[in-house]
C-alpha cells in the first residue's frame, strides 16, 4: 500500500509540470503585470524608472522559458516566491488561507455525506413512494441550481429577512466571544450548505441508483435467503457494496468542491484558497497565481489517488499494482 | 407412506401488473419426503425457480405473489407465515443454493463472514464459536484449507469451490430441507459430478431432505426418489424417480426422456424438442403442451387435463394416457 501511494505520488509530476507550463502561458497571455498600475499613479514622480526597477527586480524582463526555468528551479529548492500583491511569502500566504478552505470543504464534504446517504437509501427503500417522488423531484430541482445561487437565496433567507446567521467573514469582529468555536461554526454554516447544497443533490440520486442496482443482486438474494433481517442484509450487504462507487466520486469530487470554493468565497468574502487565487489573477501576481494554480492541482491529483485508496479499501477485488 | 416433510398444495404464484398477469406457478402440488430428494425438472420457463422461491418466500416484489394455496411445513403454512416468522424459518429449517455460484455470494464479504453470520443469527452463537464452526463446515464439505478459505473472498474461489461453500452455508443450521436451484449447471462437468456427490454425503449423513431443480434428466435419475415434471407453471408427471423413468406416461416427459444427448460408439443424438414454451402471459386454454405434442387431439386444445392418478403415486396430466 504504502509503496503504491509512494509510487502514485511520484507519477503526478509530470501532470503538474504540464499543467504549469500551461498555466505559465496563459498567466503571460494575460494583458498588464503586476506594477504596470504603477506608471498611471500620478503620485509616483519617477513611475517609468521604478516601473522598469521592479520588472528587472522580479525578472519580468527575461524571455518567458527562462522565467519558467527560474520558477521551477526555486521551486525544487522549496520556494514559491514572493507574492508581489501581499509583499509576503507565497508559500506564507498559503499557509494563512489554505486551513479555511480545508474547514469549508470539509464541513461541506460532511454535510453531503451525512444527509445524502441515508435519504438515497431511504428513496430506494421506498420506491416510487411519496416520499421517494418528491424528494427526487427536490434533489434534482437542486441539482439543477449552481452553487452561487443558493448562496444568495441562503443570504437573503437568513442572513438579510431573518438576522439568524452572518454572511461573510470567518469571526465577528469586535465582540467578546469573537473567534469562539460557536462563533465560528455560525460564519460556516450558510456557505458550507452552499457549497455542499448541488453536492448533496448529486449525492443523493447516486446512492439511490446504486442501492437499486445492488437490491436486486443475487447475493441479496442469497442474504435473504439464510434469514438474515431487513436491516442487516440492508446494511451488510447492500449499502456495502453500493457505497463503493460512492466513495469512489467522493475523491474525485474532492478537487472539484476547492474549485466550488472559489465563487462562494467570493460571495461570502471568506478569506480562503478561492479569495487568494482571485485576487492574484487579479493582480497579476505571477507567483501567487502559479502557487495557488499549483495547489488546486495538486489537490485534484490527490482527491484521484484518495478515489482510488477507498476503492481498494471498500472492494476486495481490486488490486494496486 | 409417512407424513410428508412438506407438502404443497395448488400453489399460485402470478406477476400481476397493471398490463398483464403472468402465471409462473399455476396450480401446482407435490411433497417432499423427510430425507429423499425430490428432483424437479422442466424446459425453462416452466416455473422450477418461482416454485422454489415461493416455498422460501422470496418472490420478487413488488409484482409476484402468492395468489392461492398452500405451503405446509412443519404444521405450518409458509405462505401465510409474518415476516418476521418466516426469517426464522429461512436458511435455518429451509436453505437455498442458487445456480450462479459467483453472483449468490457477497462479493465484498470474505467466505468466513458469510458463514458466520447464518450461524449467529439462528444458532444465536458468538463470532468466535461460529467462526470455529464454520472452519468445519468448509472441511465437511471438502476444503482441507478451511481456516485460510474462511479468510478469502469469493473471487479468489473457483466456481466448485464457491458452490461448495453455498452448500456449506445452506448446510450450516442442519436444515430439514434443502432446496438447490440448478446447482451444477454454471459449473463444469468434472465439478458438477463432485458437488451431486457431495450433497449426496451430506444428505446421507445428515437426513436433509433435497429438492433438486434441474435441466438435466442424467442427474435427476442418478439422484432423485421422487421426481416431479413441469409445464407451463403445472405438474404435468410426478411419481417415484424409477416409476417415471422406466413408464413415462406424458408425452412431454416423453419428449423430454428422447431429448437426452445419447452418446455411443458412432453417433450422438439430440432430439430437442420442436416448438416453443407457450408464453406465462398468455396460455392457452387447453393442455399447455398441445401445441408441441405429437400425438395431441383436437379435444386437447379445448379442455385443460387435470392430474390423474395412473398407476399408485404416479400422476399424469394427460387424458390421453
Ligand atoms: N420478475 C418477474 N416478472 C414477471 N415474470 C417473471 C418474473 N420472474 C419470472 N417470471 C416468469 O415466470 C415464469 C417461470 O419462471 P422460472 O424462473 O420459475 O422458470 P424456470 O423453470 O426456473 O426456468 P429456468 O430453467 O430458465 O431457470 C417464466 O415465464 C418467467 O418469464
Ligand atoms: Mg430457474
Amino acid at each position: 500500500m504504502a509503496a503504491y501511494i509512494i509510487r502514485r505520488l511520484l507519477g503526478m509530476i509530470p501532470t503538474l509540470f504540464v499543467i504549469t507550463v500551461i498555466v505559465f502561458l496563459l498567466m503571460h497571455a494575460m494583458p498588464g503585470n503586476a506594477f504596470e498600475a504603477l506608471v498611471f499613479n500620478p503620485k509616483i514622480k519617477n513611475a517609468a524608472e521604478v516601473y522598469k526597477r521592479l520588472v528587472a527586480e522580479n525578472g519580468l524582463n527575461q524571455s518567458l522559458p527562462v522565467q519558467y526555468i527560474h520558477w521551477i528551479n526555486n521551486l525544487i529548492h522549496g520556494n514559491l516566491g514572493i507574492s508581489s500583491s501581499l509583499n509576503m511569502p507565497v508559500s506564507e500566504a498559503i499557509g494563512t488561507y489554505l486551513p479555511n478552505t480545508l474547514i469549508l470543504a470539509i464541513t461541506a464534504e460532511i454535510i453531503i455525506l451525512v444527509i445524502s446517504l441515508p435519504i438515497g437509501l431511504y428513496q430506494a427503500n421506498k420506491v416510487n413512494g411519496k416520499l421517494d417522488v418528491s424528494t427526487s423531484f427536490v434533489a434534482i430541482f437542486l441539482y439543477s441550481i449552481p452553487g452561487f445561487v443558493f448562496a444568495l437565496v441562503l443570504i437573503f433567507l437568513f442572513s438579510f429577512l431573518e438576522k439568524w446567521l452572518p454572511s461573510s467573514g470567518t469571526v465577528t469582529p469586535g465582540i467578546a466571544t469573537s473567534g469562539s468555536l460557536g462563533d465560528r461554526l455560525t460564519h460556516l454554516i450558510l456557505p458550507a450548505l452552499s457549497l455542499a447544497l448541488p453536492s448533496m443533490a448529486y449525492y443523493t440520486r447516486l446512492t439511490r441508483s446504486n442501492t437499486l442496482s445492488v437490491i436486486v443482486a443475487d447475493f441479496v438474494r442469497t442474504a435473504r435467503a439464510k434469514g438474515l433481517r431487513r436491516p442487516r442484509v440492508m446494511f451488510r450487504h447492500v449499502l456495502r457494496n453500493a457505497i463503493i462507487p460512492i466513495v469512489t466520486q467522493f475523491g474525485f469530487d474532492i478537487g472539484g468542491l476547492f474549485g466550488g470554493a472559489v465563487l462562494i468565497e467570493q460571495i461570502f468574502t471568506w478569506p480562503g484558497m478561492g479569495e487568494l487565487s482571485f485576487n492574484a489573477t487579479i493582480n497579476r501576481d505571477y507567483p501567487l497565481i502559479l502557487g495557488t494554480t499549483l495547489l488546486f492541482a495538486v489537490m485534484v491529483l490527490i482527491g484521484n489517488l484518495i478515489a482510488d485508496i477507498l476503492l481498494a479499501i471498500s472492494d476486495p477485488r481490486v488490486r494496486y499494482d | 407412506m409417512s407424513e410428508p416433510l412438506l407438502k404443497v398444495s395448488n400453489l399460485k404464484t402470478y406477476f400481476i401488473s397493471k398490463y398483464r398477469t403472468v402465471k409462473a406457478v399455476d396450480g401446482v402440488d407435490f411433497e417432499v419426503q423427510k430425507g429423499k430428494v425430490l428432483g424437479i425438472v422442466g424446459e425453462s420457463g416452466s416455473g422450477k425457480s418461482m416454485t422454489s422461491l415461493s416455498i422460501m418466500g422470496l418472490i420478487p416484489p413488488p409484482y409476484g405473489k402468492i395468489v392461492e394455496g398452500e405451503i405446509r411445513f412443519e404444521g405450518v403454512d409458509l405462505s401465510k407465515l409474518s415476516e418476521k416468522k418466516m426469517n426464522d424459518v429461512r436458511g435455518n429449517r429451509i436453505s437455498m443454493i442458487f445456480q450462479e455460484p459467483m453472483s449468490a455470494l457477497n462479493p465484498v464479504l470474505k467466505i468466513g463472514e458469510q458463514i458466520d453470520e447464518v450461524l449467529i443469527r439462528h444458532k444465536r452463537l458468538s463470532k468466535s464459536e461460529a467462526r470455529r464452526k464454520s472452519i468445519q463446515l468448509l472441511q465437511s464439505v471438502g476444503f482441507p484449507r478451511a481456516e485460510q478459505i474462511v479468510n478469502e473472498y469469493p473471487h479468489q474461489l473457483s466456481g466448485g469451490m464457491r458452490q461448495r461453500a453455498m452448500i456449506a452455508m445452506a448446510m450450516a443450521c442442519e436444515p430439514s430441507i434443502l432446496i438447490a436451484d440448478e446447482p451444477t449447471t454454471a459449473l463444469d462437468v468434472t465439478i458438477q459430478a463432485q458437488v451431486l456427490d457431495l450433497m449426496r454425503d451430506l444428505k446421507e449423513h445428515t437426513g436433509t431432505a433435497i429438492v433438486l431443480i434441474t435441466h438435466d434428466l442424467g442427474v435427476v435419475a442418478d439422484m432423485a426418489d421422487d421426481m416431479i415434471v413441469m409445464y407451463g407453471g403445472q405438474v404435468v408427471e410426478s411419481g417415484t424417480a424409477d416409476d417415471i423413468f422406466n413408464t413415462p406416461l406424458h408425452p412431454y416427459t416423453n419428449a423430454l426422456m428422447e431429448s437426452i444427448p445419447v452418446i455411443d460408439e458412432e453417433r450422438e443424438r439430440l432430439t430437442a424438442i420442436p416448438g416453443t414454451v407457450p408464453s406465462a402471459a398468455n396460455f392457452p386454454q387447453g393442455c399447455r403442451f398441445a401445441e408441441r405434442c405429437a400425438i395431441a387431439q383436437a379435444s386437447c386444445h379445448e379442455k385443460m387435463p387435470e392430474l390423474r392418478e395412473l398407476q399408485p403415486g404416479h400422476l399424469v396430466r394427460c387424458d390421453l394416457a
